[in-house]
């Protein structure tokens, strides 16, 4: 094997008795857009800070081309980062704070000069060396952070939910910057977010944060079309969720029995279990059908209409099992039933078994 | 500060204002206008009319030694205390509360305790048979006793360690609002802890080191008690100059006449902090 660009080995931080992170194991190629994708307190920061050299690990390592960063202090490890809250120094001008890393590398004044005007040009607010932080929108802060953090060409960026604090319609637009900055200088991004949407938008790849490990890594595609874990398939999309039981197993399909005694056989399965084990059943609801009888293939269940949303492009259909699980079926814009559906109605969903995956409860 | 300001002419009020300042305005008047000015008058008129006070005050070597003496304890008394209180805010804000807390509560009750108990206390351990010397000659620092009292060193550290609360304090406000995020960005930036220090939270904390060093300068102008205890009677400094004027020597003209220059001179300097103040405001 060769050796990984930046290789996360074994992370583990506690924190008195809070685990903070757990065997974090991660390899990172050069130029790679790696996002941390996890609830708040799952531990994305603090592997960001580890690397950083803001904590030191209880356990593991970090590697950066097959050498261990931890001895190096901060300052020395060369890295970029934006973080969550605005940092930029509040008493230099946005030329200084740009120029900031490359005075304390005691760099020449036509060197300086040169990296900011192109740093300033990258994130697209030439022209602003004057300006002072506090005259700034908070997108235009974020992007002179950015600046500052690219100026000294860091192998890696590290950001910290660098968005976080925007309104939807800014945060999009940075994000787009975001990418094609990416793009430009080819730096290694590692990139903290608890946004999926912001995640599959900007990433190469995902790692799943919860409770301090890695539930799971791969590009958005892979974690959507096949989550490893429960938890992963309830944090990529919106899914709908089955309880039942499991009745057989054979080879990596199960046989799922509902609580009202409906049976459904060769279903995907995710993880061990054994009969009689609980179970659900998870469910994409753009691969969901709604017809008005049972189909002739595929699986098939009878539920209740329970409300209908009218969202434009498509509309929702919430519905009830017989055992009473809710699940939402999406209609494009254009759907034969849309219009004819309603509160009340008594129809079946349908799937094709590929689509539907089962994970038995721990 | 907030009785400098309704003392300076009140800007864009209207005269609701003036009726609403009006029990203020003439405590001010009853306890600081009119017996500064009849300090004024009596520092011009007693004992005849004339600036002669003045002349003297400013023209005989024995006063110009005075007011060195004070300038010059207070101007040192306030670098030490920046120099101190700066690392000790600093600490504090970034120790863990319970500790922070702790230090916290013992510098406030310091500056309740009895400023006589804590000078004579300083006059017991700055002595020639006293603890720092013992200390000093026992590790062998020095084979001598030093002479730290009656002189202007027992002052000058006498009045550091009664400075030192009045500089914490402003240091603190300012330190406490730097996000401490902004010095992790320096450092990953690449700035060493000199580099951030020198670079970052100096410049972020210079609002506070101003008006606690002006605060702690002024205070020191004015101080009696502790040189009086520690300075001895060879290095008199203008509060204690003021007082043998009144007191022991009955001569309000010349009293009158120094504690006036100390008061332009106090005030003089008030100005200059509130115009620096509201320069920085108008930029944010
Ligand atoms: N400095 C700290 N001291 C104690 N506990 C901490 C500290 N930093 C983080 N933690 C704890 O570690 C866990 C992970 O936190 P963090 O890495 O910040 O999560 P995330 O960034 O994913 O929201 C949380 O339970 C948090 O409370
Ligand atoms: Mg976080």
């Amino acid at each position: 094997m060769t050796t990984p660009f930046l290789h996360i080995n074994g992370l583990r931080k506690v924190y008195g008795n809070v685990v903070a992170t757990d065997h974090v194991e991660l390899a990172i190629s050069k130029g790679e857009f790696m996002t941390f994708l996890g609830p708040s307190g799952s531990g994305k920061s603090t592997t960001l800070y580890i690397l950083a050299g803001f904590q030191d690990p209880t356990a593991g390592d970090i590697l950066l081309q097959g050498r261990s960063l931890l001895s190096t202090p901060s300052h020395k490890r060369n890295i970029g980062m934006v973080f969550q809250r605005y940092t930029l120094f509040p008493h230099l001008s946005v030329g200084e704070n740009v120029a900031f890393p490359l005075r304390v590398r005691r760099a020449g004044k036509d060197e300086i000069d040169r990296k900011v005007k192109k740093a300033l040009k990258l994130v697209r607010l030439d022209g602003f060396e004057d300006r002072m932080p506090a005259n700034m929108s908070g997108g235009q802060q974020q992007r002179v952070a950015l600046a500052r953090a690219l100026v000294y060409d860091p192998p890696v960026l590290l950001m910290d939910e660098p968005l976080s604090a925007l309104d939807k319609k800014l945060r999009e637009e940075i994000q787009f910057e975001i990418r094609r900055i990416h793009q430009e200088t080819g730096v290694t991004i590692l990139y903290v977010t608890h946004d999926q949407e912001e995640a599959l938008r900007l990433s190469d790849r995902i790692a799943i944060f919860n409770k301090g490990k890695i539930e799971q890594v791969g590009t958005g595609p892979e974690l959507y079309a096949n989550p490893a874990t429960h938890f992963v398939a309830d944090f990529i999309g919106d899914s709908a969720f089955l309880g039942g039981e499991l009745a057989a197993i054979a080879d990596d399909r199960a046989t799922l029995r509902f609580a009202d005694g409906e049976v459904l056989a060769g279903v995907p399965l995710h993880g061990t279990g054994t009969a009689g084990d609980k179970a659900e059943l998870m469910l994409r609801p753009e691969r969901i059908e709604l017809a008005a009888g049972p189909g002739r293939e595929g699986a098939t269940l009878p539920v209740v209409v329970e409300d209908v949303t009218f969202l434009g492009n498509n509309s929702t259909v919430t519905a009830r099992t017989g055992w009473g699980d809710a699940l939402t079926v999406r209609l494009n814009f254009g759907h034969p039933m849309i219009g004819s559906v309603a509160r009340g109605d008594r129809l079946h969903v349908q799937w094709q078994p590929k689509d539907a995956h089962v994970f038995v409860k721990p | 500060m907030s009785i400098i300001r309704l003392a300076l002419p009140n800007r864009g009020r209207g005269g609701s204002g003036l009726a609403l300042a009006m029990p203020a305005v003439l405590l001010l008047l009853a306890f600081f206008v009119i017996p500064v000015a009849m300090l004024l008058l009596r520092s011009i008129t007693e004992p005849e009319p004339g600036l002669q006070n003045y002349a003297a005050l400013v023209g005989s070597p024995t006063y110009a030694k005075v007011f060195l003496n004070t300038f010059f304890v207070a101007g040192i008394v306030t670098l030490i205390t920046v120099l101190i209180a700066f690392p000790v805010a600093w600490a504090l804000t970034i120790m863990p509360r319970p500790w922070a807390a702790v230090i916290f509560a013992i510098i406030i009750l310091s500056m309740w305790t009895n400023l006589l108990a804590r000078t004579y206390a300083w006059m017991v351990l700055l002595q020639q048979t006293g603890l720092i010397n013992r200390i000093l000659i026992s590790i062998g620092i020095i084979d001598q006793p030093l002479q730290l009292t009656n002189n202007l060193i027992g002052v000058t550290i006498g009045m550091v360690y009664i400075m030192l609360p009045f500089m914490i304090l402003p240091l603190l406000g300012v330190i406490r609002k730097i996000d401490p995020s902004i010095l992790q960005a320096a450092a990953l930036c690449g700035a060493t802890r000199w580099q951030a220090l020198t670079r970052v939270l100096l410049p972020l904390a210079t609002p506070g080191i101003a008006s606690g060093g002006l605060m702690v300068f002024v205070m020191s102008l004015g101080y009696f008690v502790t040189p009086s205890l520690l300075g001895g009677t060879a290095n008199m400094m203008l509060a204690e100059l003021i007082a043998q004027q009144v007191q022991s020597l009955v001569n309000w003209g010349m009293g009158g006449a120094a504690a006036f220059i100390l008061l332009v001179v106090t005030l003089g300097l008030y100005a200059v902090q509130l115009r620096f103040f509201e320069a920085r405001e108008g930029t944010r």
